[in-house]
């Protein structure tokens, strides 16, 4: 639980932390470097840097930036992973990815995936969110129930309901029992509903995160407010919609930064439930599970590393999308575009 | 103290650099004294596992030679592996089944060629099983098991069914599930999860219909231009319009519990699986009692007429192990070791299954693999599993074409096609 109000804090912080700095820009902290005759200390300073950066730095440069560029590289290559890569093939790789209709049967389920976590998360964690800011009874037992499933692995839940779901499995059983025969289904294998059965899973599993994010939103409104809101005479549906809502901007905004980001990078429960073969024919498959199925299973390295790229750049470019028209507003320090 | 703190930051710095390009020392290659080979294979249960822990522990004590086991799940294998060979760091000892994949590793320079280190005992003894792990005529593994394919039945069902005789043809195999369905029986369990064990399904109708030449000439020109190969496709598809297979078999595993295919004979819930000669061994494991299942029996896939494969002609692997090229020279040694006729013995025992070795074959008494054993001495010839006869990027495309299939979604084109485009995703 503790690290549970700690993340919580933490994402407060992200998105109040520039309202009321204005223009949002921190000040540069450059005062002492300036004067010449501290420049032993300015050369302290940058040797502190230096010790305490320098292995985060070499970290992050050799396992993340390095092996992007090493995509980049190998993905121009027909290559199978042995030996360094010799048979440059240009633009191959790509064109076959983006006419591979496979490639798009899993882009396609990734937007699927993304509109929706939002659509179907969205507004379910933000009732949760509202119902246990309120006074209530067992309101930590039930806090802690609803983020249970995010904190459980994903290997543990794929299993778990891979389990529960096979067509002889507990689910169907449970159907039948309660006299619900008729709603028994193939859950995964039936193309037509195992998208639906993946979204209802996502969705147990990630509700809890979006309600942690929200609730703590939500205790960063004064009450002030709502309370004056009420002396006017305001409902308590008034006040939700009317200034609890759009108070809340920055923090849903943030929270779909990270869905939509998530859901074009699912790839472990797809892989846990419908397994490296059946994923594509059930209908789930994504871009991760296109990039190891084509890429490692298949022993062609040059065309993984390429579908990575591709990968790589359509998180790019929406991610960059949406902080330019989305996000810019709370960076820029307003509290909320539609308050004004 | 400055010049201290320097020192600990470059210090902290080496360290840094050190443990980043520091790939450790590979094997125990050392001239002298302690030599230790690693060893990968795909035991993860029961009595196989053991097997390779005594073996491992009777070569130590023999020549010294120590042997580092690890056991890998068998989906994982090949993934595994191929990492390991890219990262320079792969193991002595590594499971091979010939064919394309092998083939692949060989090209790349990662295979130790082991023609001169098989010893004429060894020759002697796996004889032409040897063939399976040639490559431009070097022979790069040491088979163990030969696990041709056949169908796995269980007798009771089948006399539950008043199924008299074992279906020689497709037509009878249908007019057989039917009976079976008839006596409220499920005919067929699939694990098509792992896709292979699916596609092993078009691989045998692929052998009725394509002819030796034609399944060779595919594994070198790695397409499927062949007529046979849609011929195949539709065979299949018309014999799963009949609907033979389990409940939910897309998310059915092959092995490992009691709900995956083999679970699924073991415990009774379907009569038949289409499936290699480690079976019998897999099935033991899942029985209520974890012992063999006392009514599996065998026949072999049904003959399919008109096709162009000689009748009798039998789909099958050959399980063996082959060395890393960097490996130390006592890893030849290690698989003269195996196929020893005692090793061989307690293999067959312990996996339940027919061992490379023609020595051995006489410790065999399942009936289920006595029948195997004398249908695979009279089959014409004998071709390795076609994923792996045509390699890994060509095989998988294949087997996840051949799930589409299975669940509705692809032709016998659609077969054809996916192999074709695999080539341009190398």
């Amino acid at each position: 639980m503790a690290s549970v109000r700690e993340l919580a804090d933490t994402e407060v912080d992200v998105t109040g932390s520039h309202t009321p700095a204005g223009d949002g820009a921190a000040p540069p902290p450059a005062g002492p470097a300036r004067t010449p005759g501290r420049r032993r200390r300015n050369w302290g300073i940058r040797l502190e840097l230096l010790i305490l950066l320098g292995p985060a730095l070499v970290v992050f440069l050799a396992f993340v930036i390095l092996p992007v560029i090493l995509a980049a590289y190998y993905g121009f290559f027909s290559w199978s992973g042995y030996g360094p890569p010799t048979d440059f093939v240009g633009l191959r790789n790509y064109i076959t990815i983006l006419t591979d209709p496979d490639f798009h049967e899993a882009l396609g389920h990734n937007f699927f995936i993304v509109v929706f976590s939002l659509v179907l998360q969205g507004p379910l964690a933000l009732g949760l969110a509202l119902l246990l800011n309120r006074k209530l009874r067992f309101q930590s037992a039930i806090r802690v129930l609803i983020f249970v499933p995010y904190v459980i692995s994903e290997v543990v839940v794929g299993l778990g309901w891979s389990l529960m779901l096979q067509t002889t499995g507990a689910v169907n059983g449970l159907l039948e029992k309660i006299g619900l025969g008729f709603l028994r289904a193939d859950w995964l294998a039936d193309p037509s509903v195992a998208i639906w059965t993946l979204m209802l899973i996502i969705t147990w599993k990630y509700v809890g995160f979006a309600v942690i994010l929200f609730l703590a939103g939500l205790q960063g409104i004064p009450e002030e407010l709502s309370e004056a809101a009420a002396i006017d005479g305001a409902s308590y549906w008034q006040i939700q919609r009317h200034i609890v809502l759009p108070l809340m901007g920055p923090t849903i905004r943030i929270w779909a930064f990270l869905s939509i980001i998530g859901s074009l990078q699912l790839f472990d429960l797809v892989w846990i439930i419908w397994g490296q073969y059946v994923a594509s024919t059930a209908g789930t498959s994504t871009m991760a599970t296109y990039m190891v199925a084509n890429g490692r299973n298949a022993g062609s390295f040059g065309y993984g590393s390429a579908v990575a790229v591709v990968m790589f750049l359509i998180s790019l470019v929406i991610a960059l999308l949406y902080q330019r028209y989305i996000l810019r507003r709370d960076t820029a320090g307003a509290i909320t575009g539609g308050v004004k | 103290m400055n010049s201290k703190t320097i020192l600990a930051g470059a210090a902290v710095l080496a360290a840094g650099a050190l443990a980043l390009t520091g790939c450790g020392g590979g094997s125990g290659d050392s001239g002298d004294g302690d030599v230790t080979l690693t060893f990968w294979h795909n035991s993860t249960t029961g009595d196989g596992k053991a097997y390779w822990e005594e073996t491992a522990a009777a070569f130590e004590e023999k020549t010294g030679v120590k042997v580092e086991i690890q056991s890998i799940q068998n989906e994982e294998m090949d993934g595994k592996l191929q990492t390991a060979l890219n990262a320079g760091d792969a193991p002595d000892v590594f499971m091979a089944r010939g064919g394309g994949k092998l083939a692949d590793i060989v090209k790349a320079g990662q295979a130790m060629d082991i023609s001169s280190g098989i010893s004429p005992e060894a020759k002697k003894a796996v004889g032409a099983a040897l063939s399976a792990f040639e490559v431009d005529g070097k022979n790069y593994g040491m088979p163990v098991a030969i696990l041709p394919s056949g169908i796995y039945y269980s007798e009771d069902q089948f006399t539950e069914a008043g199924v008299a005789d074992t279906p020689g043809t497709i037509d009878e195999l249908v007019a057989v599930d039917q009976q079976l369905r008839d006596a409220g029986l499920v005919p067929f369990a699939v694990g098509a999860k792992d896709a292979w064990p699916a596609a092993h399904w078009y691989y045998n109708f692929a052998l009725r219909a394509c002819s030796q030449d034609a399944l060779n000439k595919a594994a070198e020109t790695r397409s499927f231009d062949d007529e046979c190969w849609l011929t195949a496709g539709e065979n299949l598809q018309a014999f799963l319009e009949t609907k033979p297979f389990n409940e939910g078999f897309l998310t059915t595993p092959a092995q490992g519990s009691a709900g995956s295919s083999a679970g699924l004979l073991a415990n009774h819930q379907v009569a038949m699986e289409l499936m290699g000669a480690w079976n019998p061994g897999v099935i033991a494991d899942l029985t209520p009692d974890k012992k063999p299942l006392p009514d599996l029996k065998w026949f072999p896939f049904p003959e399919v007429p008109g096709g162009a494969g000689a009748p009798g002609a039998m789909m099958g692997g050959v399980d063996g192990y082959a060395c890393w090229v960097n490996a130390p020279k006592e890893c030849v040694d290690f698989l003269n070791f195996m196929v020893e006729k005692a090793n061989q013995e307690a293999y067959a025992e312990a996996f339940k299954t027919l061992p490379a070795s023609t020595e051995a074959q006489s410790v065999v008494t399942d009936p289920a693999l006595q029948d195997i054993l004398a249908a695979y001495n009279d089959a014409p010839y004998v071709s390795v599993w076609l994923d792996t006869l045509y390699g890994q990027n060509i095989g998988n495309a294949l087997n996840v074409a051949v799930v589409d299939m299975f669940a509705g979604k692809g032709t016998p084109q659609d077969i054809v096609d996916a192999v074709n485009a695999a080539a341009a995703k190398s």
